[in-house]
């Protein structure tokens, strides 16, 4: 899944793909904004056609977590 | 898309996008046609070349689409928006250096107070400045509905960008993006798309909650008044609107050191800056209430997520309630945290258009015209001249935003950091009918002891916050 939110999250802040991996972190690492993460949660809502609790947004910091927490909505 | 001809040519052009159609709308119920002028003065200290600066502007022109905005009115007075190839009016210049400082700025307040003729015109206008004190620079107005203040920031900092290539051989910035791409991506998601109707479906059911409070940045006063003029005792709107828009704007500036402190509890907390903001301001409404658990603010989104959006210009602003229901036993902390996820939740449903909410608001909720929950309107502006830009040499900056007069909400405040310090200054905006000067003094000294007890320590409650300032 790191590869298909490579380009995503590529559309959302300046960053080299090669350079994501699943200990960034959003705000620290990739310099996300709530803003930019909502939106990009909304994206990848869409592409793997799941739906994201809004009670867990905040516990998802790194791209590891994200990766981890999609994977396990998409096959429950 | 729609064709149009012009002057013999024919045009393609397209619809307002919702964040467009909010200003459409103010501007077809407001007889002041300045309303939707943005005035900003960007001043640097030091010598300039203004040939050099006039070349750098005309190719930010033509770096940036929406500063070639162009708008037409159709027979049946449906408005649509195309693109000239290219900017080819003359720069001024302006040399009010012999001028007392404060006389120049006034003089660039009335320039800001002149509507732009509406269709099939430039809906820009800048002119170099050079002021008192070895300071030059630009001045410039925008039409709202093609710039909001995120692109005017890029817009400038583009300016200067190129100015300092060409003249200092330094780095080149990087090209913008695209505003018809963007715009054909917010036409996409209005036509009927799920992400639309998910957005839909969320807006109604926040609408169906319950009704809200009406809280005023002036306390009960306006919402007494008007039960009693309804005979209605359980009312909770109140009317906002008002025959008189004059406006203007005080500006406060909070010092280095405090602003540091409020961005590093944001950071250690892992917090926004924009919901600590709007926790203490709807803790001062709260205040000013009766200590009501019920507060509705008006939040701005800013809507620029990708870096397409980030870089392509126009405006994109729109407006939600942020609404909150806290009980006095919440701790300053937790309230911050709600505060954080109702934020959330807006951001990921903002691209719904705002006009078409508050109509369906009003009309759930049965609303007199010019009424509203909210009093007041809040933006949080991250953006600064000099951030990441490591190419704007380290002089002395000053920065202006100029009224133009009149608004439509009664008081619209935007926290913004300075370009000279980084520390956060307080732009009031304000219907002079609705508040004084004195009142938003008031309303900042409250502001700011809410947010540094609050911080100072975030487990006190909220109940104990509302008690000691």
């Amino acid at each position: 899944m790191l590869d298909q939110l490579k380009p995503i999250i590529c559309e959302y802040v300046e960053v080299e793909p090669e350079d994501i991996t699943p200990d960034s972190r959003f705000i620290e690492d990739l310099h996300f904004n709530s803003y930019d993460f909502m939106s990009f949660l909304g994206e990848v809502e869409e592409l793997l056609e799941v739906t994201v609790d809004e009670q867990d947004i905040l516990e998802l910091d790194t791209v590891g977590k994200a990766i981890a927490y999609l994977e396990a909505l998409k096959n429950a | 898309m729609k064709e149009f001809q012009v002057n013999g040519v024919t045009l393609q052009c397209y619809p307002l996008t919702a964040a467009q159609r909010i200003h459409n709308y103010s501007t077809m119920h407001c007889p002041y046609h300045q309303l939707l002028n943005i005035g900003t003065g960007f001043y640097i200290q030091m010598e300039t070349d203004f040939s050099l600066l006039k070349e750098a502007i005309y190719e930010s022109y033509q770096r940036f689409e929406s500063m070639r905005l162009r708008f037409l009115k159709d027979t049946d007075d449906t408005v649509y928006q195309y693109l000239v190839p290219f900017e080819e009016r003359d720069i001024e210049y302006y040399d009010f250096s012999h001028w007392k400082e404060e006389d120049a700025h006034d003089e660039m307040r009335r320039w800001t107070a002149v509507p732009f003729k509406r269709f099939h015109s430039p809906m820009s206008r800048i002119v170099m400045i050079s002021l008192p004190d070895g300071y030059n620079g630009i001045y410039m107005k925008v039409d709202h509905m093609t710039m909001d203040s995120s692109s005017i920031i890029t817009f400038i900092r583009d300016i200067l960008e190129i100015y300092c290539a060409k003249k200092y051989d330094m780095a080149y910035p990087k090209p913008m993006q695209s505003y018809i791409k963007a715009l054909e991506k917010d036409l996409a998601y209005e036509a009927g798309s799920p992400a639309q109707k998910k957005d839909a479906a969320f807006w109604k059911a926040e609408i169906e909650k319950s009704e809200p409070m009406y809280t005023d940045f002036n306390g009960m006063g306006r919402l007494i008044r008007q039960r009693i003029e309804n005979h209605n005792p359980e009312q909770r709107s109140a009317k906002v609107t008002s025959v008189s828009p004059e406006a203007s704007i005080s500006v406060f500036q909070l010092e280095k050191e405090p602003s540091e402190r409020l961005m590093k509890f944001c950071e250690e907390k892992r917090v926004p800056m924009a919901s600590l903001l709007l926790m203490g301001l709807r803790t001062v409404l709260s205040k000013f209430n009766g200590n009501e658990k019920d507060v509705s603010i008006k939040s701005c989104v800013a809507r620029r997520g990708t870096l397409l959006e980030k870089k392509s210009g126009g405006t994109r602003i729109h407006f939600f309630p942020l609404r909150t229901i806290m009980e006095p036993e919440m701790t300053f902390m937790d309230g911050l945290r709600m505060m954080q996820e109702e934020q959330n939740k807006i951001f990921r449903h903002a691209n719904y258009d705002s006009i078409a909410h508050t109509f369906q608001r009003n009309r759930y909720w049965k609303l007199t015209p010019g009424a509203s929950y909210e009093s007041i309107s809040l933006t949080y502006q991250p953006m600064t001249l000099k951030q990441d830009a490591d190419n704007i040499p380290d002089i002395p900056y000053k920065t202006m935003w100029y009224t133009n007069g009149v608004a439509a909400q009664p008081l619209y405040l935007t926290v913004m950091h300075r370009v000279e310090d980084g520390g956060l200054n307080f732009n009031f905006e304000y219907r002079k009918d609705a508040v004084t000067d004195y009142e938003m003094e008031y309303l900042y000294y409250y502001l700011c002891r809410v947010l540094f007890r609050g911080i100072e320590n975030s487990d006190r409650t909220i109940g104990e916050i509302l008690d000691i300032i």
